[in-house]
């Protein structure tokens, strides 16, 4: 087998541990079955292969490693919905994807179909290092200073089953970019990592810790500016060695590597990395240029060919073609190399459920990423699907594919391109159900012409305080909360995860789930009647603050 | 042992857990047994609640479910539950009509 574009290729050690982990976990499964485990006992084990007990069914979760695939394992996805589940994925604000109708005894043999593959559920799930997350248009985007996907992998192996830190007070996130234009939204992570060029030309490091959305929503405080990359590992373990050794395990609520930093304070947590770093044998850690060879050499590059008129060709296309023309404006990003163009594929069609994809699609994606982008594809934190190395040429056949699956949506970075959590209709946690009031926004604003009026603005929408929909970092959130057993949702205005990140301010009290599309239908209102030229909702917030919106919002109630 | 619920007017208890094999959603029955559907469910008083309560936990691995508690509904046939959340249990997700569970069957 040819070594996959964009992501590591697995060889016989990643396939045996994989093998001898499944046949691990089907015993857990029989001894669960036959009662030898309780289910207090069994949980824990479950969940650190990512499964867990949702309101209808087990919900298995599957690691989407920095958000890559190629398309045997795309096509894997698609086959395994199809086959256990009820025909359709839910692509997660964590780049993995989730299947909500899954049977435990089938689980077994799902992470059979998986290992076929590479893939596996493992610690998507418990107090561990959870799948590291990357730039979606890592590799790619001409505005990168430094490919993140190598480190990306290396952060993955390092923190796999890493024996000091399976255990953590609370769950871990990580997420890397190389890019001066935060992707990944870096500062709401327990450790967020930009890494750009050092003087000498090798990577390094911008570190950023104690981030983080959920119940107390904290950005995260640089720890370090440039770690050389010799050290990275080094100060991530020395990072986690602090968390681990004086987070909070008494309170669930207090545990996450956040509570830590604002307890002590960042000065008072960067001594205690130094002082564990001055007594660590730093040599073991020392990430040599020849390791990240060895893995950068486990990733296959793009042969990026185009012809010379390539450009003068989707130019022509453009022009000809008003519709294709809009989708190129709101679903492409510049790629480094001028023959191509990374398209966005939107998973949120007007009126649908975010992040959903059926078995046909996935499949159809699949088969669009071999004939367009290398048989590569990247999931998104947005909870779209990006193929990253289009022929700009032959952009516009792509697009006419997407459009005979319904994945045609010209809406990225739009009104419509709402992110949200699976909420009530599935969630154990959850309050209230966040899909619907998604839908309904999407078929409020579903007219492509009036979003790309309305301009960048991002919905996020939770369904509890756990946040993952981060509602807390979208331009627009919806909190769902309970009262009496009855939906609410609590509005937030003004946040942003990239450069510049904000925490959303709260507008005022919670209201009923039938008031909630017609409230943020007059901020927008607010916002279109109040902008100056050119400006987008956080620019006009920014200048006229939140009392406009505030009083739009509430003015009917 | 848990303090029984107070209930209000019209309301009842009925038992509920998740199915150890799928997860699905189960309701404790005047048989005795756990069924998908809501409209077989067994309507309780709170002390009565209690007591069996206690019993279909004792049984649950016996009886192949998991996480079993109490959770009030309108005492109407079928019975229909007082939260939003329960609701979606019993009936399926709200987002996807064709994976309705009926009432009764």
């Amino acid at each position: 087998m040819s070594v996959p574009v964009g992501h590591y290729q697995y060889d016989r050690i990643d396939r045996d541990f994989l093998q001898a982990r499944i046949a691990e976990f089907e015993g857990q499964v029989k001894r669960r079955l036959d009662g030898t485990l309780s289910e207090d006992e069994f949980k824990p084990l479950r969940l650190m292969n990512g499964l867990y007990l949702q309101l209808h069914a087990y919900m298995l979760r599957v690691a989407i490693p920095y958000g890559i695939l190629d398309s045997r394992q795309l096509r894997k996805l698609g086959q395994i919905a199809r086959r256990y589940d009820r025909d359709y994925g839910h692509f997660t604000t964590r780049q993995n994807i989730q299947f909500n109708w899954i049977r435990l005894e089938d689980t077994p043999d799902i992470l059979r179909e998986l290992a076929e593959v590479d893939m596996h559920a493992i610690q998507t799930s418990g107090n561990c290092i959870r799948n590291v997350t990357a730039d979606e248009y890592a590799g790619a985007a001409a505005d990168e200073l430094v490919d993140p996907r190598v480190h990306a992998e290396i952060l993955r192996q390092w923190s796999t089953l890493h024996p000091e830190f399976t255990f953590l007070p609370r769950k871990f996130k990580i997420a890397i970019s190389g890019s001066p234009n935060d992707r990944v939204a870096a500062r709401f992570h327990d450790i967020g990592i930009l890494a750009r060029p050092g003087e000498d030309g090798a990577p390094v490091f911008r570190i950023f810790v104690g981030g983080g959305l959920g119940r107390t929503p904290v950005i995260g405080e640089e720890l370090f500016d440039s770690v050389r990359e010799e050290h990275l590992l080094a100060t991530l373990e020395a990072i986690l060695r602090v968390y681990n050794a004086h987070g909070r395990r008494d309170n669930i609520y207090k545990a996450r590597i956040k509570i830590l930093v604002q307890a002590i304070g960042v000065e008072a947590y960067r001594e205690a990395v130094e002082a564990e770093l001055g007594q660590m044998d730093l040599e073991q850690y020392r990430l040599t240029p020849e390791a990240v060879e060895a893995i950068r050499a486990r990733f296959a590059v793009p042969l990026l060919e185009a012809p010379d008129d390539a450009d003068a060709v989707l130019t022509q296309q453009r022009r000809d073609d008003p519709l294709f023309d809009r989708w190129v404006r709101s679903n492409t990003h510049v790629h480094r190399d001028p023959g191509h163009i990374i398209a966005t594929i939107s998973l949120k069609p007007a009126g649908g459920i975010p992040g959903d994809a059926t078995s046909a699609q996935i499949e159809r994606l699949a088969d669009l990423a071999d004939a367009y982008s290398f048989g590569e594809i990247r999931i998104t934190h947005l909870q779209n699907v990006v193929l990253g190395h289009v022929r700009k040429d032959r952009l516009r056949d792509l697009w006419l594919g997407l459009s005979e699956v319904g994945l045609a949506e010209a809406n990225i970075g739009l009104i419509g391109d709402i992110v949200a959590c699976p909420g009530l209709d599935y969630c154990a946690l959850a309050n209230a159900r966040s899909i619907p009031i998604a839908q309904k926004l999407g078929a409020r604003f579903a007219d492509t012409a009036l979003q790309a009026e309305i301009g960048a603005l991002r919905i996020n929408i939770s369904g509890c305080i756990n946040a993952c929909g981060h509602h807390h970092a979208g331009h627009i959130g919806l909190l769902g909360v309970d009262k009496r057993g009855e939906e609410f949702f609590q509005l937030t205005v003004g946040g942003r995860a990239e450069n510049g990140a904000a925490i959303g301010t709260i507008l005022g009290a919670a209201l009923p789930e039938d008031e909630t599309v017609d409230a943020i239908a007059r901020v927008v209102d607010c916002y279109l009647g109040r902008r100056e030229s050119g400006e987008t909702f956080l620019d006009t917030l920014t200048r006229l603050g939140h009392e406009p919106f505030r009083e739009a919002a509430y003015e009917a109630v | 042992m848990k303090r029984p619920v107070r209930l209000e007017a019209g309301q009842k208890l009925v038992l509920t857990a998740n199915r150890l094999l799928d997860g699905r959603t189960v309701w404790w029955s005047a048989e005795g047994t756990w069924v998908p559907h809501i409209g077989h469910a067994l309507l309780l008083d709170a002390e009565e609640a209690q007591v069996q309560l206690a019993h279909a936990t004792e049984q649950a691995q016996h009886d192949g479910v998991v996480g079993v508690y109490d959770t009030a509904v309108q005492d109407s046939v079928p019975p229909e539950p007082v939260t939003v959340r329960e609701k979606i249990r019993a009936h399926g997700p709200t987002v996807h009509p064709e994976f309705a569970v009926e009432t009764a069957q």
